[in-house]
């Protein structure tokens, strides 16, 4: 077993033992991911008041529904990912606080940060072929589908980003989904 | 395809729908209105799990940030409260319950008694429990605990024991060549506690693999392997 596999099916081991109730797994579990989760929920919510009290709720939902996790059919860190990512952007949602509107990165950007191993629990594979199927996107199409995911912002938000119609942004975005699926999928 | 779309029902319907939602472009009321769906029709909310492993590798471009360190405590307090089964509670503080065992048993057979009349009403019938006396130094039992079919885990006080500020943590020792303790998880040292063996180590529960209660740090092993301070341990037996 190679230490992606290794880490991954011991961060599933730690959530069924969650799911069984054991306080001591959920430890093991916080200590493993939540620099990652905090920095999800920090990336979205730009406060960290706001991202510590989501970051306890993912948590508290963690240890609640811990037991509805399928190994079979996802990988740990995606699932706790999913979970931080809509907490955090109900939490957006819900508050009053208008949000900074930036401009969204450029292509070349994107390739300057690209982390190399930040995060050893997502399948190489996987994230190569993420890469692969969104650079086969019209550059504008990914950049929004990129941009969408980390900063959780609405097709609204993105349209006053880019300055184009709403109409235009939703077109983009449902597009880009549509042909990411078909080329995740071949 | 124009280039404009103002339609709200997208093109590509409901795989679209569920991608929207995990990307996060939704407003407030069509989160929630999606939220819903997800709760209700298990086909959507697969569609909705198959996005999230889609995309999810987006999420390896947000760099770590170590949350501060009052973040634990605050979530460890929010789920400290135990929820002990209504079922088990409810016998456990059972007065009528209590006169009967006190009669004639001892802590032992009381923890028996308690083990398996509990282990009865979520166990399989169809095959029969292990049972496990667990030893403290000394000889006396410290615990009785018996496994079901299907890894449903009742682990019962025998005698009086303390933590002295510790956690006490219940580990399962497999026999053979896979010997390596495996945690179970965090037990109370005087109430009943019910415990679901994780599936993966549902096979390890074999005659003769043994139970070993430890004294960990507050919180339990951080090592994933017990302490030197084991309170007491057993051999699991067929009934």
């Amino acid at each position: 077993m190679d230490a992606i596999a290794a880490n991954r099916s011991q961060l599933a081991a730690a959530l069924a033992r969650v799911a069984a109730g054991d306080r001591a797994a959920l430890r093991i579990v916080y200590q493993d991911t939540s620099a990652k989760l905090f920095g999800v929920c920090l990336r979205i919510l730009n406060d960290r008041g706001e991202a510590e009290d989501v970051l306890q709720d993912v948590y508290v939902t963690v240890w609640r529904k811990a037991g509805s996790f399928d190994p079979a059919r996802a990988s740990p860190i995606t699932w706790l990912v999913a979970i931080a990512r809509n907490r955090a952007i109900d939490r957006l949602r819900s508050s009053a606080v208008s949000r900074r509107s930036e401009p969204i990165e450029s292509a070349e950007d994107v390739r300057d940060d690209a982390p190399a191993a930040l995060d050893l629990v997502v399948a190489a594979e996987q994230r190569e072929r993420l890469k692969t199927c969104l650079g086969e996107l019209e550059e504008r199409h990914s950049a929004v589908i990129r941009s969408a995911f980390l900063d959780g912002v609405t097709y609204e938000q993105l349209a006053q980003r880019m300055d184009v119609p709403l109409g235009t942004m939703k077109s983009w975005i449902r597009r880009g989904l549509m042909k990411l699926r078909t080329c995740l999928e071949r | 395809m124009s280039e404009t779309d103002h339609s709200d029902t997208p093109e590509g319907g409901d795989p679209i729908v569920a991608g929207e939602y995990v990307l996060g472009v939704l407003d407030a009321s069509e989160r929630s209105a999606v939220a819903q769906r997800i709760e209700r029709e298990p086909a959507f909310a697969s569609e909705v799990a198959s996005w999230d492993e889609r995309l999810g590798a987006l999420a390896d471009e947000v760099k770590p940030v170590t949350p501060p360190e009052a973040t634990w405590s605050r979530i460890e307090a929010a789920i400290a409260a135990p929820a002990p089964s209504p079922t088990l509670g409810s016998l456990w503080q059972n007065l009528f319950f209590w006169r009967i065992v006190g009669i004639a048993s001892s802590g032992l057979a009381t923890a028996c008694l308690i083990a398996l009349a509990y282990l009865g009403t979520v166990a399989a019938p169809d095959r029969a429990p292990l049972l496990a006396t667990l030893g403290q130094q000394g000889g006396q039992p410290g615990f009785v605990a018996a496994i079901g079919s299907g890894g449903s885990l009742v682990i019962v006080p025998a005698s009086l024991l303390t933590a002295n500020q510790k956690s006490m943590e219940l580990w399962l020792i497999p026999t053979g060549t896979q010997a390596r303790p495996r945690s179970l998880g965090l037990i109370a040292p005087s109430q009943p506690v019910r415990i679901t063996v994780p599936p993966n180590l549902v096979p390890f529960v074999t005659p003769d693999a043994s139970l070993a209660v430890s004294l960990e740090e507050p919180g339990g092993s951080r090592t994933g392997a017990p302490s030197n301070d084991i309170v007491a341990v057993g051999k699991l037996t067929n009934l």
